[in-house]
């Protein structure tokens, strides 16, 4: 999938009209229908994927996922220097669900990647959401019932 | 004779339905690195759904079981290598991640750049991996 983003990017700026997305996770129905639609006129030795508004399906669900996915990246980096810096019960909480979400998304794209078949891949989905749910739920107990991730680490490093 | 080698291999690989990118002989530091950045991101979900899982399956609190890793007495070189062992994954997929993160704004994808980026990424990696582990 990595691949198919790279194409369009490394075919550069062809034609004003065409409005550029580069989509990481694309389904393979999507995929072939973007290319039918779009016959490039002077080939270069790969393909444009075109994205314009008339071609376009309708939902904006994966691409907002998409920016979902980079703003929780982006707010997992910051906890980690925060964290050390501010060690205490919000900073745990925050990181336990920050963590958990960026892995649920990153395992949700490794299995998209490579699990084949709607029905494998919607169970193998089911599994990854439980693993993150009980990990979640793990963390959780730990930050209440124990010392919390924070103080837990500067334990671990005090050894 | 390398090549029939390699035509072997190929063909292994295939008869295995495994992806034949695997067996390319010429692999890049880019196809390496991205590799490695999926494989340290299942490594350290797989860690932290082990702490959160024995959480709530194993008894005994924390501070419980740092003393049992404490009574070992383990010479301060391995624990060195512990720390060292635990943080780099963790610091290549940080320092990684950035760069997918500056890829994601557009910048730094010509190809040359992807090399220098790789190896400035690879470079962090190794030295705040050696310094957190010493802290």
């Amino acid at each position: 999938m990595a691949s198919l983003w790279r194409l369009g990017v490394l075919c550069g700026a062809q034609g004003g009209r065409a409005l550029f997305v580069r989509i990481p996770v694309v389904r393979p129905a999507q995929v072939s229908a973007f290319l039918q639609d779009q016959p490039a006129p002077g080939w270069c030795r790969t393909q444009h994927i075109h994205l314009s508004p008339n071609h376009y399906s309708g939902s904006k669900a994966a691409s907002l996922h998409w920016t979902g996915e980079r703003v929780v990246s982006v707010l997992l980096l910051g906890l980690i220097p925060a964290a050390y810096l501010n060690p205490g019960s919000a900073m745990d909480y925050s990181l336990a669900a920050a963590l958990t979400l960026h892995s649920h998304w990153g395992l949700g794209q490794v299995v998209t990647d490579y699990v084949q078949g709607d029905a494998l891949q919607k169970a193998v989905k089911a599994g990854v959401l439980a693993l993150s749910a009980l990990t979640f739920a793990g963390l959780c107990y730990f930050n209440y019932h124990d010392v919390g991730i924070c103080k837990a680490v500067a334990m671990l490093w005090k050894l | 004779m390398a090549a029939l080698l390699l035509r072997n291999v190929g063909r292994h690989c295939l008869r295995a339905h495994l992806s034949p990118r695997l067996c390319i002989r010429n692999w890049s530091l880019p196809m390496a690195m991205s590799i490695c950045h999926r494989g340290t991101g299942m490594a350290l979900s797989a860690g932290v759904s082990l702490f959160g899982l024995s959480a709530l399956l194993i008894p005994g609190n924390f501070e419980s079981h740092l003393e049992l890793v404490k009574s070992l007495c383990l010479g301060p070189s391995l624990i060195y290598t512990a720390k060292f062992a635990l943080v780099f994954p963790l610091m290549y997929h940080t320092w990684n991640g950035i760069r997918h993160l500056v890829w994601d704004l557009g910048k730094g994808l010509k190809i040359p750049q992807l090399y220098q980026s790789g190896v400035a990424v690879l470079v962090l990696t190794v030295l705040t991996s050696a310094g957190l582990a010493a802290m």
